[in-house]
């Protein structure tokens, strides 16, 4: 399979699991949009398999690491700032509920950041880090 | 002025009658990846710049220049 048919294959599968989860929406099925789900994914799973063309290469991997950086960056900012407005908030009008919300927030901030660090150092290791002679 | 990476990719690719996608084809990369390298806007791995090299039968600072 070349490129140009894995990439109609793929909009297929995904118009395919689209309307699968419409139709369970409006039947009020859960099954239905579950199966629709598992379907798409053995297919897509199948289209990659019978791919001959090259889907992944350096180039793709290393914009794929750029746009997760700024992801995390953006996402563990926007998230310490809303947990920062959110505590301050609920210390100002004495909700309990803006607190709670503002330190839930900065718990999953946190979270990134320690997932972040662990990745970072596993990566890092593979690539020969420290190695002291 | 700052140095960077330029290379001779299009040349020689033009010398072997070869299109974008067969050296892409060869080198198990992507035709996006062939363009932006031949457009200087990326720079491939080292290991990528050999076997391109390799694929024209070329010594790599025949291919790619630093300067």
């Amino acid at each position: 399979m070349t490129y140009k048919q894995f990439k109609i294959m793929r909009v297929l599968i995904a118009s395919f699991i689209s309307a699968t989860v419409a139709m369970a929406i409006v039947y009020n099925n859960i099954l239905l949009s579950l199966a629709g789900v598992l379907i798409g994914i053995l297919f897509i799973f199948l289209v990659h398999k019978k791919t001959k063309a090259v889907l992944v290469d350096e180039r793709i991997k290393s914009i794929g690491g750029k746009a997760a950086r700024l992801t995390y960056t953006i996402s563990t900012i926007t998230i310490a700032f809303l947990s920062l407005m959110f505590t301050m908030t609920g210390k100002h009008t004495g909700q309990a509920d803006y607190e709670m919300l503002g330190i839930l927030l900065s718990y999953i901030a946190l979270f990134n950041l320690a997932l972040y660090s662990l990745s970072y150092k596993f990566i890092s290791k593979k690539y020969g880090e420290a190695d002291d002679e | 002025m700052e140095k960077q990476m330029t290379n001779k990719i299009k040349v020689f690719r033009a010398m072997r009658n070869m299109t974008q996608e067969d050296l892409a084809d060869k080198i198990g990369v992507t035709r996006q990846t062939i363009i932006a390298i031949e457009k200087n806007k990326y720079v491939p791995s080292l290991e990528l710049a050999f076997k391109i090299a390799d694929e024209f039968n070329e010594k790599i600072e025949n291919v790619f220049e630093y300067k």
